[in-house]
C-alpha cells in the first residue's frame, strides 16, 4: 500500500502534454517586469532609481526589515520605470528593465563546505522563497531554531498539468539532491524523505539510483500515492511521517520541516554557484499552446513572451482560460502582461475542451464533498452559511482549518462554487477575534 | 497573444469532474431502477410500465409548473431553466411507481374482465390508478419537496412520502386481487396482494394457526410471489441495480448493507426470540424470508441512500441507517403495519437534522478537546 491522506481526488492529470519535454533555457525578453512582491509578507523596497544600469543578479529590490525578501535583476540593462502592475494576486511595484543583452552577472562566489549559518546566510542573501506557491522566505524556514527529526522534500506535483519539478528530478537530480543535504545541513534534520508520486515513477528511480549510488545515508525518495492534494504539506506530513498537524501550528515544532523540490535546487545553485533567485523552471502547458514546454525562465518574463516562446497560441483551439499555476488552485487572470514570479510554477491556456463552465446548481447534499474534504471539513455547510452571511456559524464548522484545495468544488455535481465562498467567509470573518 | 483577449475569469478549481452532474447522477439512478421496472412489467404485466409513465408525468409535470408559476415565467426560458431537467423528479416518479400496486380500486373507474377462478380479475386499464399517480405526485413533488426549496432541502423522501400518503388514504385499495394482463396464471404470481408479512400465519385444517415458513426463498428471490408494491418483488433485480449504484459511487454501497443487516438482526431478536419461539434451522429461514419480504431491500437500496434526507457525514448515515433496521423490526414485530420499511425511512428522515447536528467530523489534526463538560457545551463548534 502506498502511503497517503484520506479524502482527496483523482483529477485527470494532463501531464503527457509537457512530461518529456526537456527544461528548455528562454532567452530573457527584451523588457522584462520584475515584481517587487514575489513572496509573502512585505514587498521588497527598491534598491535602484530609473535609469541606473544594472547587471543580472543585481540587487534591486531590498527585503524589507520585516517578513521580507531580496529582488534581483534577470537581466543585463538599465531600469526603464518603477510602476504598480497587475500580478494575479493584486497590484504591486514592478522594475521594468530594458535588456541589453549583455552577460556580465553580479554572482556571489561558491561556498566551499559552508557552515549551517553560511547556508543559512546565503539562502537570505539569494532571496530563495518557497517555490512552491506559498512563498514564505526559506532562509528564516531553515533556520528555525527548533529540533527537527525529518525533512521532507515535497516533489508529489499533484495539480495537474504542472511538470516542472518532475523535470527538475529527472534532469538535475545531482543538484537537486546537492540542495537537499545543504538544507539538511542547515537545519541538521535527522532524516530526508523525498515525496513523490507514484505517477512519476523514473524520478523516484532516478533519485535513489543517485542515493545508492553516493551511498547518501538516512535519505531515500518514496513514492506515495497520486491524488489531490497530495502535495499539501500537511497531507504529505501526513503520509510520509504519520504525523498530523493542524492548520495553524508550525510544522517545525513538530519536528518536520518541508521543502518543495525547486527550493532545493535554488539552494544548491545559491550555495555551491553563488546564482540569485531570478529565474525559476516553469510548465507552459494546456492544450491551447502550440508546443507545451517546460522553460527556465528569467523572472519579470511576461506570461506572453512565455507563451509566444513556445510556438504561440494554437489557433484551431483559442484558450478560453489563461491560469497562473495549476487548474485547480491557479488563479485565473484576464491578460497575458503578467509577470512570471519566483513562485509562478505554471502557465496553463486552457481551450474548449478543457474548460467546463457550468451554472452553479442547488446542493443535492450528496455528501461527496465531505468524503474528499482532505481536512475532515463539511464544505457544503460552510457554503451555505457563507451564502447565508452566517460567517460566525462557518467558523464554528471549521472555517479557518480549510486550505482552499479545491477538491470540494471539483467533486461537486451540483457545481457549487464551494472555494469561492469559503473564501468570502474567511475574507468576512479576518482580523476578527474569536 | 491575440485570440485571448476576454478570457474567462473564475474561481479556482478551473476544471471538474467530467461528467459528474445532477443530472448524470440522477439519470444513474433511473439506469439502477431500469432492471427492476422491467422485472416488475414481466411479473405483474403492462399495468406497470403505465404506473410509471404516468407517475414520472406528472412529477416531472408538477415541478415543471411550479418552478414557472413562482418564478413567473410562463415562456420558454421558463421551461428551458426548469429544475425538472435534473431528472431528480423522474427518479421520485418512477420509486413512486414501483411502490404502487398494479391497479388500485377506489372509485371502480377500472376497464377490468371477469375474474377467474381464484378471484383474480384482470384489469386492462385503471383510471383510478391514474388519478393515484396524480395525487401522490401532488403530494411528493408539490408538498415534500417543492414547499420545502426543491431538490437537497426536502425534510422526507418524496415518493416515500407519496406512498404513505396513497397508502393512509386509500388503504383498503392497496392489498386487492388485481392483476395485470399477461400473468401466466399462478395462484401468487402476477397479483399484487398482502405480501408474507401480512399473513405470517396459516391455519391448516385442524384449525391450528402456525407461523408459515414454507414459501419457497428461491421464488422469493426471484419474484415469483405476490406483494402491495410491484417494486419490491424481484430481489435479484433491485440487487443489480445495487451493484450498479455502487460501482458507479452514486451510494455508498455500505449503506444498504447496514440498514439490511440491522434490520435482520432485530428481526432475529423481536420478531424471532421474543414474539414467536421457533427451532434450530428455522430461525435462517425466517430471517430470510423477512429480508425477502416487503420491501426492506428495496427501500435499503433506492430510498434509504437518498442525499438529501439522509445525514451528510459517513458516520451520520451509518446511525441513520442502523436506525432504519431497528424501526423496520420494531415495526414488523408489534405494530398492526406488516411493513414497516416506509415508516422506519420517514422517521429517520425527520432525525436527520439531529443526527447533522449531533455528528460533526474533526478537522484534519485537531486534537479531542479535553475541557470540562460545561466549557465544552458553552464551546460548540468542533467537536
Amino acid at each position: 500500500m502506498l502511503r497517503t491522506f484520506s479524502g482527496g481526488v483523482h483529477p485527470h492529470g494532463n501531464k503527457a502534454l509537457s512530461r518529456d519535454m526537456n527544461i528548455e533555457i528562454m532567452p530573457t525578453p527584451p523588457i522584462v517586469y520584475i515584481p517587487l512582491a514575489q513572496h509573502a509578507g512585505e514587498p521588497a523596497v527598491p534598491a535602484v532609481k530609473v535609469g541606473d544600469e544594472v547587471v543580472k543578479g543585481q540587487l534591486i529590490g531590498a527585503a524589507a526589515p520585516k517578513n521580507s525578501c531580496n529582488v534581483f535583476s534577470s537581466c543585463c540593462g538599465k531600469i526603464k520605470a518603477i510602476e504598480n502592475r497587475v500580478l494575479p494576486n493584486g497590484m504591486c511595484q514592478h522594475i521594468v528593465i530594458e535588456n541589453n543583452g549583455k552577460k556580465d552577472n553580479a554572482h556571489l562566489p561558491p561556498l566551499k563546505d559552508p557552515t549551517p549559518a553560511e547556508i543559512i546566510k546565503r539562502v537570505a542573501d539569494c532571496g530563495i522563497v518557497g517555490m512552491g506557491g506559498a512563498g514564505f522566505p526559506t532562509a528564516p524556514k531553515i533556520g528555525a531554531k527548533a529540533v527537527i527529526e525529518e525533512l521532507l522534500v515535497n516533489g508529489a506535483e499533484c495539480e495537474p498539468y504542472i511538470t516542472c519539478d518532475y523535470r527538475i528530478m529527472k534532469e538535475y537530480t545531482e543538484k537537486l539532491l546537492g540542495g537537499i543535504l545543504l538544507v539538511q545541513k542547515a537545519a541538521d534534520a535527522k532524516r530526508v524523505l523525498i515525496g513523490i508520486e507514484d505517477n512519476k515513477p523514473d524520478a523516484v528511480a532516478a533519485i535513489n539510483a543517485f542515493i545508492a549510488q553516493n551511498k547518501l545515508e538516512n535519505i531515500a525518495a518514496v513514492a506515495i500515492k497520486t491524488k489531490y492534494p497530495q502535495g499539501s504539506d500537511r497531507q504529505l506530513i501526513y503520509a510520509l511521517t504519520g504525523k498530523k498537524i493542524p492548520k495553524g501550528s508550525r510544522s517545525t515544532s513538530y519536528g518536520v520541516l518541508v521543502t518543495n523540490v525547486h527550493t532545493a535546487f535554488s539552494v544548491y545553485l545559491a550555495v555551491n554557484e553563488g546564482v540569485q533567485s531570478y529565474a525559476r523552471v516553469i510548465t507552459v502547458t494546456g492544450g491551447s499552446v502550440k508546443q507545451p514546454k517546460n522553460l527556465l525562465v528569467s523572472t519579470g518574463t511576461t506570461f506572453r513572451d512565455a507563451v509566444h516562446f513556445c510556438g504561440g497560441i494554437n489557433e484551431e483551439n483559442p484558450p478560453q482560460k489563461l491560469v497562473s499555476g495549476g487548474p485547480m488552485m491557479g488563479t485565473a487572470v484576464y491578460t497575458g502582461d503578467i509577470a512570471v514570479t519566483k513562485t509562478t510554477s505554471c502557465i496553463l491556456l486552457m481551450g474548449a475542451g478543457e474548460v467546463d463552465y457550468h451554472k452553479e446548481s442547488a446542493c443535492i447534499n450528496c455528501g461527496k464533498c465531505a468524503r474528499v474534504c482532505p481536512m475532515n471539513l463539511m464544505p457544503m455547510n460552510l457554503d451555505a452559511y457563507s451564502q447565508a452571511g452566517m460567517y460566525h456559524e462557518a467558523e464554528k464548522w471549521g472555517l479557518k482549518y480549510c486550505i482552499e484545495c479545491g477538491s470540494c468544488a471539483f467533486i461537486c455535481p451540483a457545481k457549487r462554487c464551494l472555494v469561492q465562498s469559503i473564501l468570502l467567509a474567511k475574507s468576512k470573518t479576518k482580523g476578527r477575534k474569536e | 497573444m491575440n485570440g485571448i483577449n476576454n478570457p474567462i475569469i473564475a474561481p479556482a478549481p478551473h476544471f471538474t469532474k467530467k461528467g459528474n452532474t445532477t443530472r448524470m447522477t440522477m439519470a444513474h439512478v433511473l439506469i439502477a431502477l431500469a432492471p427492476v421496472v422491467i422485472a416488475s412489467v414481466v411479473i405483474f404485466g403492462h399495468l406497470v410500465i403505465l404506473n410509471v409513465f404516468f407517475c414520472v408525468l406528472f412529477c416531472m409535470g408538477f415541478e415543471i409548473l411550479y418552478n414557472m408559476l413562482l418564478k413567473k415565467k410562463w415562456n420558454k426560458q421558463g421551461l428551458k431553466d426548469n429544475s425538472a431537467w435534473d431528472l431528480s423528479s423522474a427518479v421520485t416518479g418512477v420509486i413512486l411507481a414501483l411502490n404502487l400496486p398494479t391497479a388500485l380500486n377506489i372509485w371502480g373507474m377500472n376497464i377490468a374482465g371477469e375474474a377467474n377462478a381464484n378471484g383474480i380479475i384482470p384489469v386492462y386499464f385503471s383510471f383510478d390508478t391514474v388519478i393515484a399517480c396524480f395525487l401522490g405526485s401532488l403530494v411528493a413533488i408539490v408538498l415534500v419537496k417543492m414547499l420545502f426549496g426543491g431538490i437537497g432541502k426536502n425534510f422526507a423522501n418524496p415518493a416515500m412520502i407519496g406512498r404513505i400518503f396513497l397508502f393512509i388514504a386509500f388503504a383498503g385499495a392497496f392489498t386487492g386481487i388485481y392483476a395485470g394482463v399477461g400473468e401466466n396464471g399462478g395462484i401468487l404470481q402476477g397479483v399484487t396482494q398482502a405480501t408474507w408479512l401480512g399473513e405470517k400465519f396459516v391455519t391448516d385444517a385442524a384449525g391450528v394457526t402456525s407461523l408459515n415458513i414454507n414459501i419457497p426463498m428461491l421464488d422469493m428471490f426471484f419474484g415469483r410471489i405476490g406483494s402491495a408494491a410491484v417494486g419490491e418483488v424481484c430481489v435479484i433485480a433491485i440487487l443489480v441495480g445495487y451493484i450498479y449504484l455502487s460501482v458507479m459511487r452514486v451510494i455508498d454501497f455500505r449503506i444498504p448493507l447496514v440498514v439490511v443487516a440491522s434490520a435482520l438482526v432485530f428481526v432475529f431478536l423481536f420478531d424471532g426470540l421474543i414474539v414467536n419461539t421457533l427451532s434450530g434451522m428455522d430461525y435462517l429461514r425466517f430471517v430470510g424470508m423477512h429480508a425477502l419480504s416487503g420491501g426492506l431491500i428495496f427501500g435499503a437500496v433506492f430510498m434509504a441512500t437518498d442525499y438529501a434526507s439522509s445525514p451528510k457525514t459517513f458516520w451520520g448515515r451509518l446511525i441513520f441507517a442502523a436506525g432504519i433496521g431497528l424501526l423496520t423490526a420494531i415495526m414488523r414485530t408489534w405494530t398492526s403495519m406488516p411493513e414497516g420499511i416506509s415508516f422506519a425511512i420517514v422517521i429517520m428522515n425527520v432525525v436527520t437534522p439531529l443526527i447533522d447536528k449531533i455528528i460533526r467530523p474533526r478537522p484534519f489534526g485537531v486534537a479531542k478537546e479535553k475541557k470540562p463538560k460545561e466549557a465544552a457545551a458553552n464551546a460548540g463548534g468542533t467537536k
